[in-house]
């Protein structure tokens, strides 16, 4: 199963949006691949950060989420709930965009 | 057109040769791959996945150690680089490529390829993404490459790096290069210790204009000036390539007036004691072991050790030039001390994880680590020094002993190990045995220390740093850290004091002992041995048989009567 996914954190699909995606996609048993709708790479595995990152997608673009087995549909609820939550929009707690990941290019 | 650069020179000696960039190697820059049929993928899984192995931990060293001394936050990127490593596109991209038989170094190249491309075409801070997928493959590569092997330098170069490790000093190899030059680091540094004993010219901390000497270009070395010199002039050239120095005196040397003193090398492998034999040196002085440790993953084991200590007593059992058969035949036998292993301090051995502070230069280190953590080690080690004995005169030396206590018990494990050999039946010998005075402690407690074993060996390097408080590697305080400062003269006077007390013979191993100008000073103060790095020993035996005996013994009454190291410069200096 799959949906298209619009990109809405500032960051796009980079820094800990897509780290996030990473680590959530470690989290199912369905294998999930995301798709640049508007950029031209190949889809990537949404367990890869390098692929993740790679799609180069920025905010306001759309993703296409695709997830296969069982848990498929939880998956994609998750990754959705992910690219579209602003973090502009949380409780304004700046110490919880510094804890760090990693993946600190922003 | 002829120019010249100036850095600190490390060594008395020049050399001229073809500049050879180190760092300019380009791990992703591989030969054609074989044949796919001729590559097993099984092999090179296993290559793979032991580099990785290699580089995660490596990795993770560099992260612990960022985020102590630097911070968490700068710490992350090693995190990232992880997280790179162990990327699964990477994983897949490289198992798919050895399945259809590419060597492991090929199908890493190809793996990050498309990956390092689509960073760099992204714009600002992504863009740096590329740098550190470049990063991590070319870890992967180096890890991968038997450098060493393929990729040393061609014969007779002018070696030139960003800087040099010590590891990276010891896979060169002094008769090949002709000198090295580096656009970082310091004389006193640990490297440059090493180019020394290797005799390599060296001049270190050139500065970033070194970068502009492109590969292949004629570069001489002038390391007693400190001076590089660009497609040197033909005089200029022709100074450089001259070897002359002082003539080879294979002979045991005395001081006019008939004083014994041998002249001995500092070494850190089986071969640079054959080196040192040819430069006429009266054995080793100073085996330091912990060379046979580094740039490996694992440490030595009982067996190899034994080889590269029986290897070394060899290079003096084994007549080296014609006339050193003529030698007296009433000499004594020219032996190799052998320190065990030293590590701690500046002296890092990666697979032992050794913390800065903890193994730092007041903490564990030397023969407190022998005693502790390294216990096993310090067995193994002084199992292959009881079986080198038995063929040769072999001695065994503590470093960094500070109390006779400490003494005690190192013996007591050296004594319990050959009790072990002796009833496994295997050859062996007790050493004699010797303790490094590097601590004001020691110096202090010669004579308790010179009680229980037959010689005192001063480093002054550390004793020089211990006493004055000093680390000589910074560069605001490195004149303190100088063997010439009056106090270091009183501990070493205080030393030799102490053992004539108990009949035992004092020698220096630290970096004075290479100086021609000092050896008045150090037999005046009474040492009996010096020690240095070979490419020292033919002019420090000339300077021995210079000796007055009398005259000396008031230099170094006069030196420990002096206030200042310059007031002694101008007491040896010659008139």
């Amino acid at each position: 199963m799959e949906r298209i996914v619009r990109v809405v954190p500032e960051a796009g699909l980079h820094a800990r949006p897509a780290s996030q995606v990473v680590r959530t996609a470690n989290g199912f048993d369905a294998a999930v691949t995301l798709e640049a709708i508007d950029g031209d790479a190949p889809p990537a595995s949404a367990t890869s950060m390098l692929g993740v990152t790679g799609l180069n997608v920025k905010q306001g673009e759309r993703v296409r989420v695709v997830a296969e087995g069982s848990d498929a549909e939880a998956a994609l609820d998750a990754i959705e709930s992910i690219l579209t939550e602003s973090v502009e929009d949380g409780d304004g707690d700046s110490e919880s965009e510094t804890d760090g990941d990693g993946a600190d290019d922003t | 057109m002829s120019r010249q650069l100036d850095g600190t020179g490390v060594t008395a000696a020049t050399g001229v040769g073809t500049a050879w960039w180190l760092d300019d190697s380009d791990p992703a820059d591989l030969s054609s791959p074989p044949d796919p049929g001729t590559v097993d993928p099984s092999n090179e899984r296993d290559r793979f996945e032991t580099a990785r192995e290699a580089v995660r931990a490596a990795l993770t060293r560099e992260r612990d150690r960022t985020a102590r001394e630097v911070g968490e936050e700068e710490a992350a990127v090693f995190d990232a680089h992880v997280e790179f490593l162990t990327d699964p596109a990477i994983e897949s991209a490289v198992a798919e490529a050895i399945e259809t038989g590419r060597p492991a170094p090929h199908a890493v190249r190809d793996a990050f390829a498309g990956h390092i491309e689509t960073f760099e075409a992204m714009e600002g801070r992504m863009a740096e993404r590329a740098d550190d997928l470049r990063d991590v493959r070319d870890r992967l590569l180096r890890e991968l490459s038997d450098t060493d092997v393929t990729d040393g330098p061609p014969d007779g170069a002018v070696v030139l790096a960003t800087r040099l490790t010590p590891s990276e000093v010891t896979r060169l190899d002094p008769d090949r290069v002709a000198g090295v030059a580096t656009v970082l680091g310091g004389g006193t540094a640990h490297a440059a210790i090493l180019l020394r004993s290797m005799g390599i010219p060296a001049v270190v901390g050139v500065g970033e204009d070194l970068r502009s000497v492109d590969d292949g270009a004629t570069v001489g070395v002038d390391a007693a000036t400190g001076t590089v010199h660009i497609d040197p002039d033909l005089d200029v050239r022709e100074r450089l390539e001259s070897t002359d120095g002082p003539p080879v005196i294979h002979d045991r040397v005395t001081t006019s007036d008939g004083t014994a003193v041998e002249v001995a090398a500092n070494i850190g492998s089986a071969a640079e004691a054959r080196a040192a034999a040819e430069r006429g040196a009266d054995g080793v002085g100073l085996f330091r072991t912990e060379f046979l440790f580094l740039d490996r993953d694992a440490p030595p084991d009982e067996d190899e050790q034994y080889g590269a200590y029986r290897d070394a007593l060899a290079a003096f059992t084994e007549p080296v030039g014609g006339d050193h058969e003529d030698a007296d035949p009433h000499e004594p036998p020219d032996r190799v001390i052998v320190r065990t292993l030293d590590v701690g301090g500046d002296k890092d051995v990666p697979y032992l994880d050794l913390d800065p502070i903890e193994n730092g230069f007041l903490g564990v280190r030397g023969i407190r680590f022998s005693l502790g953590p390294g216990r096993a080690l310090f067995e193994t080690q002084l199992r292959a020094c009881c079986r080198a004995a038995a063929g040769g005169p072999l001695a065994v030396m503590f470093p960094l002993v500070s109390t006779p206590g400490e003494l005690e018990e190192a013996i007591a494990v050296l004594d319990d190990v050959l009790d072990g050999l002796r009833t496994e039946g295997v050859e062996c010998a007790r050493p004699e045995l010797g303790v490094m005075v590097e601590t004001p402690a020691a110096a202090l407690s010669a004579a308790a220390l010179a009680r229980r074993v037959s010689f005192l060996s001063i480093g002054t390097n550390d004793l020089s740093g211990y006493v004055m408080a000093a680390q000589r590697d910074v560069d605001a305080v490195s004149s303190l850290a100088d063997p010439l400062q009056p106090a270091v003269l009183r501990a070493i006077d205080r030393t030799v004091r102490g053992a004539r007390e108990e009949d035992a013979w004092v020698g220096v191993c630290g970096e004075m002992a290479a100086d021609p100008d000092l050896t008045r000073l150090l037999v005046g103060l009474g040492v009996e041995e010096l020690s240095m790095a070979a490419p020292a020993v033919p002019a420090v035996k000339a300077a021995v048989t210079a000796i007055d005996d009398d005259e000396a013994r008031s230099t170094a009454e006069a030196a420990l009567d002096a206030e200042t190291p310059a007031q002694i410069r101008s007491m040896l200096s010659p008139d």
